[in-house]
């Protein structure tokens, strides 16, 4: 976890924390917190798809999340680091063929409609495996669902299928949509994927372009004495200073997703009445990664590679580019996913001499302007830290005789061009660790990926050794067994280097004191926020 | 010309412009021998505050890159954008401008719509649509903010070769078999100039500002500083180091201003000597 | 009014091969760019594979030719039809729509404030050339040109809205406030305080500059002398004379203006989060939607055409000399 995991918030507000465990779901005193009230929250972009059942992104979940649930959440404290959701208990079979979910009773859809194991099986089959981005992969060879009574479903696979990924998908991948509305149309284009009906603690009311996005109590949520809050107003704020000035001004109660600069965050957090909050990020786990396009001969040559990697001084790059608000990374897997971190692969020290010495070996001299060769870096627009790094990288190689040249692309040329046409050399990407590499790290290093697959093996890097390995990792059920392969999988990432993983990050969130129980869950942001309040 | 000295010296705008435009020539071209380092290297601890290091006198940036290489190689980048953009535009419009008015009729007419439709365009949304789509390069920076800039001109050339045509020498030309291109370019256009070149400080001061307001949204050429793309690194930390976007922020209200009384008072220099004639 | 229709009907008729131009020359350029819509979109799903892709090209027709699309187009928009936005997912019409009334308040704003205060002060400086006053104004405004729009937009906003507190820091008018009629308005005009301010001032110093260089002009012509030998009071000759003839260069310059202020207002409305239509446009670039983008810009450039047609009218008004909209500039 992040070098700050001391909550520096229950150091100093350990009034908020008392209350905050006071209001815990099941605790008798949920009485206690504040009701009502209008909280108002930033948000930097405008998903043109509010469906995280076939969009499950960051961004789409952020607003949906309060609206639409998944199956189950994640959790600090409950078992397989889970809480349930609409589902009450799951469990997968010994031979991975089928997984087994039984499903809360007395839930109705916003609607009126009663929620059942159809709406389960209808999402499942229709939506979460043929249409969502990360479905495909954790159902690809799910063949049925099968609905013996209206709160039990039962999950047939045609290949065994690892329970652990399931349940460490469930929170991002299993939002329920109702069955009774898209079934018979058009999913993809349903007019309710921008007017969400689902089964959450708001209700979805108003969605004004450029402006906001309005969510409702709903006064029938499952759980008894949730939500707390009235309305959640997500207030789009598409400039990078806009969320620190209304949040000074009291114009906003919450800045998530980092909206606030890092520069900005020691001095807002002097702002009386304004908190900075780095917990409920925990599962949202962002890796900076630097892809190397292995057609370009020089980059083939794993010499070369492994200089690149000592040229780069993470520490800088945690220090200055994140302000500390990251961790240095050793491998493909994060040291925020424990049960599959593997501490034990090569180490890359940055050594500049090294990186010269290994330079000179794979027969790249320097020229007389001193450079041995160039290379053309293109920095993924999606994260300021992204372009500064890629800033940053373009000083470090030319320290060690590589000239960059730094492309800065918008989005879609920048995804046309290092994923569909190969027409880069190195790019630096912030993909985001799904919780297992099975769900969205192995596809960046496997080979034989179609062209034109965003965050993906798009390098033409092949590695039959570590192609057989992910291969056998994904159909492994024995939970141990699987951790063993995904460790034996990061070693040998580690030290042919494919890629070059630099950092791990998430996010902070500035907050007003007012609002409670901020940071609680793992996912926190895109959790659906059924208990957090507001002091008047 | 001494006389026309003599006139622009009377003018204290063009003087203050003269001044102003002349030191920031001297940081652009002193730059590479001054600071010979890429700018854009990181030399120092980040975010260090004007004079508290004599190593950095004007502080580095967030990256601990120094503000005052910086400066001074920006001051490079940011006149070569105005100026390079200044000329591509005038010389597109002169051109163009001296075309349409020279041929007259339906070839006329069509390059006339052609402009109209340039002009009905917004010049910023038209250079932020083309940066975006062809790349963020310097060279494609300058043709953006030309693409914006060279109606004014064109149509200026059209208005002044229409009225020199008539003229005697241009009939002489006509008389003794010149080809009609020679005509145009070689006679009328020099003629048609003069009041074109008016324009020169306006695009060069606008050009400047496009280039930052491009920058600002994240559309500038990353391999090279401009004042543009140092204001937009420094606006991310407005609050807590506001010097990282006041210095470039002051260059560039130095720049504008210098280039357009220097325009002005030479414009006014021309103006009185007309008069007086 | 029967020369009015006239002009009116001859305007129209010469905008539609402009407009022409601008479709093709806006199409023409998307399409060069690297990456389309589709690709866009894979990248708000976080991802998708070929299939995918190939199916949602086929959806919108970004299989067939460019040609055949620009065709399609332009039929289309022959009828009124601005088409489809991917971006979106609605008509593109409604989008533009639902953003431009706040883009025409921003400008007829910025506009309204930057002509008055502009020539009143380009009034007071022209009244006495080369006084004190004349001169601080004229640097002044120069300062106020030469500064970058929205560095002056996030300054203001520090200023005015974080620290004093006195308007909004962003957006068009309180969220979900509920209020209508006098209320709403009000609470609009706070919030347009601060971006009509950012996106005027440089205007302001364009028209000042305008105004005072058109009277210093003035001055010298004989029939101001005359009144001054007749020795009529100064305020007077200004005021009936002067500035009065300097005002009419200044209402041309305004519709030369329109289409450089509404590209101002790209900056402007995002820095201070203003649905408008700038901002859509960015949308627009960002996300490949060919089609929308070519709305706007037709949308504006019929904006602009519109803001010159009217003041050729209120020109042909003012003055019966100037015949058929006979503006050439």
């Amino acid at each position: 976890m992040f070098r700050f995991s001391l909550s520096r918030r229950a150091l100093l507000y350990p009034v908020a924390l008392t209350i905050g465990l006071a209001i815990l779901p099941l605790s008798p005193a949920a009485q206690e917190a504040p009701e009502g009230g209008r909280l108002v929250v930033a948000a930097d972009s405008e998903p043109r798809d509010l469906n995280p059942a076939v969009v499950a992104s960051n961004g789409v979940f952020f607003i949906s999340s309060k609206v639409i649930e998944p199956l189950a959440e994640a959790s600090y404290e409950g078992e397989d680091g889970l809480e349930p959701r609409l589902a009450t208990s799951w469990e997968g079979s010994e031979d991975g063929l089928s997984f087994t979910v039984n499903l809360r009773e007395g839930v109705t859809w916003h609607d009126g409609e009663p929620f059942t194991s159809a709406d389960v099986a209808f999402s499942a089959l229709e939506v979460w495996k043929p249409l969502q981005n990360l479905g495909r992969i954790v159902f690809s060879s799910l063949e049925d669902v099968e609905t013996p009574d209206e709160h039990t479903a039962i999950f047939r696979f045609s290949e065994p299928t690892p329970p652990q990924m399931i349940m460490k998908a469930m929170p991002a991948v299993t939002a329920v949509l109702p069955r009774h509305i898209y079934e018979g149309k058009d999913i993809a284009t349903n007019p309710t994927n921008t007017q969400l009906v689902g089964t959450g603690p708001f209700k979805f009311a108003e969605y004004r372009p450029g402006e906001y996005y309005r969510l409702v109590k709903n006064e029938n949520y499952w759980s008894e004495g949730e939500p707390q809050l009235d309305e959640i107003i997500f207030r789009v704020l598409p400039d990078r200073s806009a969320a620190a000035s209304a949040l000074e001004a009291g114009e906003i109660h919450l800045a998530a997703f980092s909206q606030v600069p890092l520069v900005d965050l020691e001095r807002i957090g002097q702002v009386p009445g304004l908190e900075v909050i780095t917990e409920g990020y925990e599962a949202l786990t962002y890796q900076l990664v630097v892809e190397i396009n292995h057609r370009n001969e020089a980059l083939a040559d794993r010499r070369v590679r492994r200089a690149i990697a000592h040229a780069i001084d993470k520490d800088f790059v945690v220090d200055t580019i994140f302000l500390g608000y990251a961790a240095a990374a050793t491998g493909p897997v994060p040291k925020n996913a424990p049960e599959f971190y593997n501490p034990d692969v090569p180490v890359y020290d940055f050594d500049v001499e090294k990186a010269n010495a290994l330079l000179d070996e794979a027969g790249y001299p320097r020229g007389d302007d001193g450079t041995r060769f160039s290379l053309r870096l293109l920095p993924a627009p999606f994260f300021a830290e992204t372009r500064q790094f890629g800033d940053y990288l373009r000083q470090a190689l030319a320290e060690v005789g590589i000239r960059v040249e730094l492309i800065n692309n918008d989005t879609p040329a920048h995804i046309k061009a290092v994923y569909t046409d190969h027409d880069f050399d190195i790019t630096v990407s912030p993909p985001v660790f799904r919780d297992d590499p099975a769900i969205s790290t192995t596809i960046l290093v496997r080979s034989g990926i179609p062209n034109g697959v965003p965050f993906s093996n798009q390098g033409g890097y092949e590695n039959p050794e570590l192609d057989a390995l992910i291969d056998e990792a994904a159909t492994t059920v024995d939970t141990a067994e699987r951790v063993a392969l995904y460790n034996e999988f990061q070693r040998l990432v580690v030290e042919e280097l494919p890629l070059i993983n630099v950092a791990e990050w998430s996010f902070t969130s500035v907050a007003s004191e007012k609002v409670l129980n901020v940071g609680n869950n793992p996912r926190w942001v895109v959790s659906n926020w059924a208990d957090t309040a507001l002091e008047p | 010309m001494r006389e026309f000295a003599a006139r622009f010296i009377r003018s204290p705008e063009g003087v203050a412009g003269l001044v102003l435009t002349t030191c920031l020539l001297a940081m652009a071209l002193s730059a590479p021998y001054l600071f010979p380092r890429d700018p854009l290297s990181i030399v120092g601890r980040p975010l260090l505050a004007p004079f508290a290091d004599p190593a950095f006198p004007l502080g580095t940036d967030r990256l601990g890159r120094d503000v005052l290489a910086g400066l001074m190689h920006g001051a490079r980048t940011s006149l070569l954008v105005g100026i390079s953009a200044a000329v591509v535009a005038i010389l597109a419009g002169a051109i163009v401008g001296t075309l349409a008015g020279f041929s007259s009729g339906w070839f006329d007419e069509a390059l006339m719509r052609v402009v109209d439709a340039f002009q009905i365009v917004p010049g910023f949304l038209l250079a932020l649509a083309f940066v975006s789509v062809m790349g963020a390069s310097l060279p494609l920076i300058v043709l953006a903010i030309a693409l914006g800039a060279w109606t004014g001109p064109a149509r200026l050339a059209r208005a002044e070769v229409l009225s020199i045509r008539e003229r005697d020498y241009v009939a002489a030309a006509w008389v003794i078999g010149m080809h009609p291109l020679e005509i145009a370019f070689k006679e009328v256009l020099p003629n048609a100039l003069p009041p074109v070149l008016a324009l020169v400080s306006v695009i060069v001061a606008g050009a400047v500002l496009t280039e930052a307001a491009l920058s600002f949204l994240g559309l500038g050429d990353p391999n090279i500083v401009t004042w543009g793309s140092m204001i937009a690194e420094g606006r991310n930390v407005l609050r807590t180091a506001p010097f990282l976007s006041i210095v470039p922020g002051l260059g560039l209200v130095a720049m504008v201003l210098g280039v357009y009384l220097l325009g002005e008072g030479l414009v006014e220099a021309l103006a009185r000597r007309r008069i007086r004639q | 009014m029967h020369r009015a229709l006239k002009l009116v009907r001859r305007r129209a008729l010469s905008s539609i091969p402009v407009l022409l131009i601008v479709v093709t020359g806006t199409f023409f350029l998307l399409e060069s760019a690297t990456g389309d819509a589709v690709d866009a979109y894979l990248v708000s799903l976080g991802g998708g594979d070929a299939e995918l892709a190939r199916n949602l090209r086929e959806t919108y027709g970004l299989d067939q030719s460019a040609w055949s699309r620009l065709w399609l187009y332009v039929s289309a928009l022959a009828r009124f039809d601005l088409g489809w936005s991917v971006a979106f997912n609605r008509p593109i019409l409604d989008v533009i729509l639902e953003r431009l009334p706040n883009t025409l308040l921003l400008m007829g704003s910025a506009t309204a404030l930057a002509f008055l205060l502009g020539s009143l002060l380009g009034i007071v400086a022209g009244a006495r050339p080369g006084s004190g006053v004349d001169r601080l104004l004229s640097v002044g405004s120069l300062a106020l040109y030469a500064v970058p729009s929205f560095w002056l937009g996030l300054v203001l906003i520090l200023l005015f809205a974080v620290q004093l507190r006195w308007f909004p820091t962003a957006g068009i008018e309180s969220i979900a406030s509920g209020k209508s009629g006098f209320d709403r308005a009000v609470d609009i005009a706070r919030h347009l305080v601060l971006p009509v301010c950012a996106l005027g001032f440089i205007y302001l110093a364009l028209f000042l500059r305008m105004m005072r260089a058109g009277m210093a002009e003035i001055w010298r012509q004989d029939f101001v002398l005359a009144a001054r030998a007749k020795g009529l009071a100064r305020r007077r000759i200004v005021l009936r004379h002067i500035a009065r003839n300097a005002l009419l260069p200044l209402v041309t310059m305004l519709g030369l203006q329109a289409a450089a202020m509404l590209g101002g207002s790209v900056v402007i409305e995002s820095v201070f989060a203003i649905p408008g239509f700038g901002r859509l446009a960015q949308e627009a670039v960002a996300a490949r939607d060919a089609p929308l983008l070519m709305g706007i810009i037709v949308m504006s450039a019929i904006l602009v055409i519109l803001v010159n047609l009217l003041i050729d009218l209120a020109y042909a008004a003012l003055d019966p000399r100037v015949g058929q909209g006979e503006r050439r500039t």
